[in-house]
């Protein structure tokens, strides 16, 4: 049996590395501990392997060819990917990845009845540069993306979203080789509306709301309210990335989470912040 | 964003889609926009809009609302993107500012 070490989801807003310095100040010192604090939380938990899960940002994902979640196969990473590093301000930086691990993800999985698309050449943006960059900045602990569709209708909903974590998860503990402690780290999020009308500003009434769903591990009641509807509302082009919270939040059995930083960071066009699973 | 009028089997949904990916085709972008919307088979209406870098048009025809921000910066540059950069500044001009 395999062990879920660390469960926990985060904003990755370009703007955390490309621009920061437009965030106000007393922000930015209270992100940097929120997410340092994420990173210590993260290595304290000696995973051998992070699972990253999030928002394809339509650069993988075909339109012709589109799965819900694809998983990254193979045994390095290189990112960002070029057209992205001066946008994040970001050097290259290569992570391994775990192609065992991923394809014995795969057929567990396939055996739960739930097939993942697998691929060894995902390029990464600031969908996990970011948050790798801020959580692992010295990128030496083994990395495998999810590449999810949160944009293109039909996108899964939260209730799937949050089955799928819950079977991944079983799936960790059930099938995978004993002894490996295994890391969830999903992000995206939180309101911002890149390609929207609401480009320039945050909901950050939604945000302290949904982040109050996920403290009080009200998980019938975030299905029944905070629908995709909801999350277009607040910010259609960025905030239904929230779907990938939900398979973190499925995998950590619907606990409630602990709020480690939460900042409405408009210079940014993104609020950040992130969550914590026991 | 509206994904009312997105279409996914749009030309230029699968032009930009490929540029983001290969940096070569960044470089047509800037050098040989007509050629490479040629390449991809855009209908006259996208070429138009691409020429115009009218984002209102692209919306309208299909393109992923997504991509809009992504278009400004192929055009103007990815570096320093905060709200004062050229993008930014090209994207607020035609979709939040203006009220046509």
């Amino acid at each position: 049996m395999a062990q879920l070490v660390s469960c926990m989801a985060v904003a990755h807003a370009p703007g955390m590395t490309g621009w920061f310095d437009k965030a106000e100040p007393g922000q930015r010192e209270r992100l940097q501990a929120g997410y340092a604090d994420l990173g210590r939380r993260l290595k304290a938990a000696r995973p051998d392997v992070v699972i990253g899960f999030g928002n394809d940002h339509l650069l993988n994902l075909p339109f012709d060819n589109l799965p819900d979640m694809c998983i990254g196969t193979a045994a390095q990473w290189e990112g960002p990917a070029p057209w992205f590093q001066d946008w994040l301000a970001i050097e290259p930086f290569r992570v391994p990845g775990k192609p065992d691990v991923a394809h014995a993800l795969v057929q567990a999985l396939d055996r739960r009845g739930l097939a993942l698309a697998f691929r060894p050449d995902l390029l990464m943006d600031d969908n996990f540069s970011v948050p790798l960059k801020v959580l692992t900045p010295q990128f030496d602990v083994p990395f495998i993306p999810v590449h999810m569709n949160c944009l293109v209708p039909p996108v899964p909903t939260p209730r799937a979203c949050f089955d799928k974590g819950a079977l991944i998860a079983r799936a960790i503990a059930e099938d995978l080789p004993a002894g490996l402690r295994v890391a969830i780290m999903s992000t995206g999020g939180l309101s911002h509306d890149p390609g929207g009308p609401r480009y320039f500003e945050i909901d950050e009434a939604f945000d302290r709301w949904f982040l109050a769903l996920l403290q009080q591990g009200d998980t019938e009641r975030a299905f029944a309210e905070c629908t995709l509807e909801r999350m277009r509302a607040a910010g259609a082009g960025g905030t239904p990335e929230l779907i990938a919270w939900f398979v973190a939040w499925g995998a950590a059995q619907g606990a409630p989470a602990e709020i480690v930083c939460y900042e409405p960071t408009v210079g940014l066009r993104c609020s950040m912040g992130g969550v914590s699973w026991k | 964003m509206s994904l009312d009028n997105f279409k996914r089997t749009l030309p230029a949904n699968r032009m930009v889609f490929d540029v983001r990916r290969d940096m070569a085709l960044v470089q047509r972008f800037r050098s040989d926009l007509e050629g490479l919307m040629e390449s991809y088979g855009l209908s006259a209406e996208e070429r138009d809009a691409f020429r115009a870098q009218d984002l209102k048009r692209m919306l309208a025809l299909g393109v992923h609302p997504y991509f809009l921000t992504q278009i400004t910066r192929l055009f103007h540059g990815s570096a320093n993107n905060h709200q004062g950069s050229a993008a930014i500044q090209a994207y607020r001009r035609q979709l939040v500012d203006s009220k046509d």
